[in-house]
């Protein structure tokens, strides 16, 4: 007896989940994770916007994922970056070996039926690894690219940070203008005292639909410092989380959103303080034309044993036309009453006239102080994102060439 | 005193959010000299600079005023200060993201009309940084982002002295300054004043005046001037408040 696929149509079936592996030659930790994700397809739900509160705002269509084929065995994936004492880039299908025994590790398989399907057709996974008090000064970059309609893709991430080793890495997604649907996964495993800095630079096409699962976990005195620029897609919904599970680590968090045409970028994001003197920030933002809409709902946790936190989550959104819109909702949720600091805040709104006045009173056009207004807004969470100048550069570029798109000032 | 005005307010009205603050406001000022409008809480003060400078939130509905011989009604806030009007903001908006310098080229640039070499503008903002007394990492914050009140407000001066216009506005430039803070901005100030140029203090307290020396004053009482004089009115000002000359203008 075979096992039924969810629906007839559908091309995501465990078979389709175990020739893909045979295709790529799986090493046993892939192996038994694509297992695993195909055993539990017809088990997991996917997420409910009714229910599940960080899928609100979600069109429930766009979760049906049934009319896509499963992605092919050579997406397309380029790497960059000087090759450096103590650093690994490899591919999964290279790496082999015991180098993939912590895949899974922080993005768990039995999420939901999104993570099952991840992992169920997990094709074009690279491991990004440090070696004990390795300093990699280069950042590392991939670029992966989707261009063919109607497929599933599922690329992974995996980043594992040897004991006090620093690492920068910034990875770019494209796509054309096909229907596709991406599950991404970023796995951060940040080692006793390493500071990691990792950056995604979502430059989706407009028929493209995204569900990443992004997640950190920290050892004692690890930072982990991320940044996520969208600029494009149908419908771009993150999850990002960071678990500061040793003490003295901290996690900065940072989102840059230019909206336009009928996008929805979505975000969740987790900072959960679980071990003592832990600090996180967090700041998002997001300039909205057009028809484009943000959510944001954020939780920051600070459980029993995580005294002495200190956590700052904000979230911003500026409307730059009438039929854009926001949702914003910062949650905390502190269950010891010994924190060194705890504060959230959140606003949505056009650009604010006294502003306006203040800089046009300077000689600015009206036209002039819009668009000063809108790149100091942005630019606050790529400051504190603390890039390199080259790649800070590139990053205003990619703003820049959005907002122009848009037509917000010169 | 025969050289043509700078600025020309005459029987000028004016509503925020409906209600008329300013009542009739007759003023002249010309090339040197120096001004003090005083005047009690809600008098109309901040009005006065506001509309002014051409804040869209309040609106002229009587009267005129002229700059440099030009009507300035309905003109944009910007095309105002690219004519040479200046307004030192007695609460200046913070603005996250953008900074100092990086404002203040953009707007020497929209001012003087043209594009200022870099090494140029940035030997005259570390001048006039230095005339001011601000440290130079000043000029890498975000501008008036969590500054102080005596931050702000040499940041305003800062402003006044790049943008070297040809009347200057200071609402309440004293409030929020100590002693010391005061002094500084007071000797910026007199040091860029020059015999072209016009300056109108706008203040609720005669401390100001001790640094900088109007040569005229004038009480502003419910939105219109009732009293001008010298130097010596901000004095008795000083010594018997705004009731008397209140009470005086009520029953005129």
């Amino acid at each position: 007896m075979t096992s039924a696929p969810s629906t007839p149509a559908s091309l995501l079936t465990p078979e389709a989940s175990r020739a893909l592996g045979e295709a790529l030659g799986d090493g046993a930790a892939v192996a038994a994770l694509r297992a695993k994700g195909a055993g539990t397809l017809d088990a997991l739900a996917m997420p409910s916007p009714a229910l599940d509160r960080p899928w609100k705002y979600v069109d429930p269509a766009a979760l049906d994922l049934d009319g896509f084929a499963p992605p092919g065995t050579a997406p397309s994936i380029s790497v960059e970056g000087q090759a450096a004492e103590g650093l690994t880039v490899a591919s999964f299908e290279e790496a082999g070996g015991n180098a993939l025994e912590r895949v899974g590790e922080a993005v768990a398989v039995d999420g939901d039926r999104l993570t099952a399907l991840h992992y169920a057709f997990l094709s074009g996974g690279v491991l990004i690894e440090t070696k004990a008090n390795a300093e990699i000064a280069e950042p590392v970059r991939l670029t992966r690219e989707y261009s063919e309609a109607g497929t599933l893709a599922t690329p992974h991430t995996l980043i594992v940070a040897g004991v006090n080793s620093r690492l920068t890495v910034i990875e770019e997604y494209r796509s054309g203008d096909e229907p596709i649907a991406v599950l991404p996964a970023v796995e951060l495993l940040v080692g006793p005292g390493a500071v990691v800095s990792y950056t995604s630079l979502h430059r989706w096409g407009a028929r493209t639909r995204v569900f990443a699962e992004q997640r950190a976990v920290t050892e004692r005195d690890a930072d982990v410092r991320s940044l996520s620029l969208v600029t494009g897609g149908r419908l771009v919904k993150s999850h990002i989380t960071s678990s500061l599970e040793g003490r003295g680590s901290s996690s900065e968090m940072y989102g840059i959103t230019v909206g336009g045409g009928q996008e929805h970028v979505d975000f969740y994001t987790l900072q959960d303080h679980v071990a003592e003197d832990t600090r996180s920030d967090l700041l998002f933002k997001s300039a909205l034309g057009e028809q484009s809409r943000a959510v944001y709902y954020g939780l920051t946790k600070v459980g029993l044993g995580a005294r002495r936190a200190d956590a700052n989550q904000e979230n911003r959104n500026l409307l730059l036309s009438r039929s854009a819109k926001a949702d914003s909702d910062p949650v905390l949720e502190i269950l010891t009453n010994d924190v060194t600091r705890v504060s959230h805040g959140a606003t949505a709104g056009p650009v604010d006239e006294e502003e306006l006045f203040y800089i046009q009173s300077r000689g600015l056009t009206r036209e002039g102080a819009v668009g000063l207004l809108v790149r100091g807004f942005l630019g606050e969470p790529l400051d504190r994102s603390a890039l390199r100048e080259g790649v800070r550069d590139e990053l205003s570029g990619l703003v820049e060439a959005k907002l122009t798109a848009l037509g917000s000032g010169a | 005193m025969t050289e043509a005005p700078l600025l020309e307010i005459d029987a000028l009205r004016a509503n925020v959010a409906g209600n008329e603050i300013l009542t009739g406001l007759n003023l002249t000022i010309r090339p040197g000299e120096v001004h003090a409008i005083m005047g009690p809480n809600g008098s109309g003060k901040s009005t006065l600079a506001n509309t002014l400078m051409g804040n869209p939130r309040y609106e002229v509905t009587g009267g005129e005023v002229r700059f440099l011989g030009q009507a300035l009604d309905g003109m944009a806030p910007d095309e105002r200060a690219r004519r040479g009007l200046f307004l030192a903001f007695q609460y200046p908006v913070a603005v996250p993201g953008v900074t100092v310098v990086n404002f203040l080229r953009q707007a020497v640039n929209a001012v003087r009309g043209e594009e200022v070499p870099v090494r140029e503008f940035r030997q005259e903002l570390f001048q006039k940084m230095e005339l001011l007394k601000v440290d130079r990492d000043f000029a890498r914050r975000y501008l008036n982002d969590g500054f102080s009140g005596g931050e702000k407000k040499r940041a305003e001066m800062l402003q006044l002295a790049m943008l070297q216009p040809r009347m200057a506005v200071l609402d309440e430039t004293d409030s929020g300054l100590d002693i010391d803070a005061l002094r500084t901005v007071a000797d910026g100030v007199n040091a860029l004043m020059h015999e072209n140029m016009g300056l109108l203090l706008i203040t609720h307290y005669q401390r100001l005046l001790n640094y900088i020396k109007p040569q005229f004053v004038h009480v502003l009482i419910d939105g219109r001037i009732v009293r001008s004089g010298g130097p010596e009115l901000a004095e008795e000002l000083e010594e018997s408040g705004y009731d008397t000359i209140e009470a005086a203008a009520s029953t005129a």
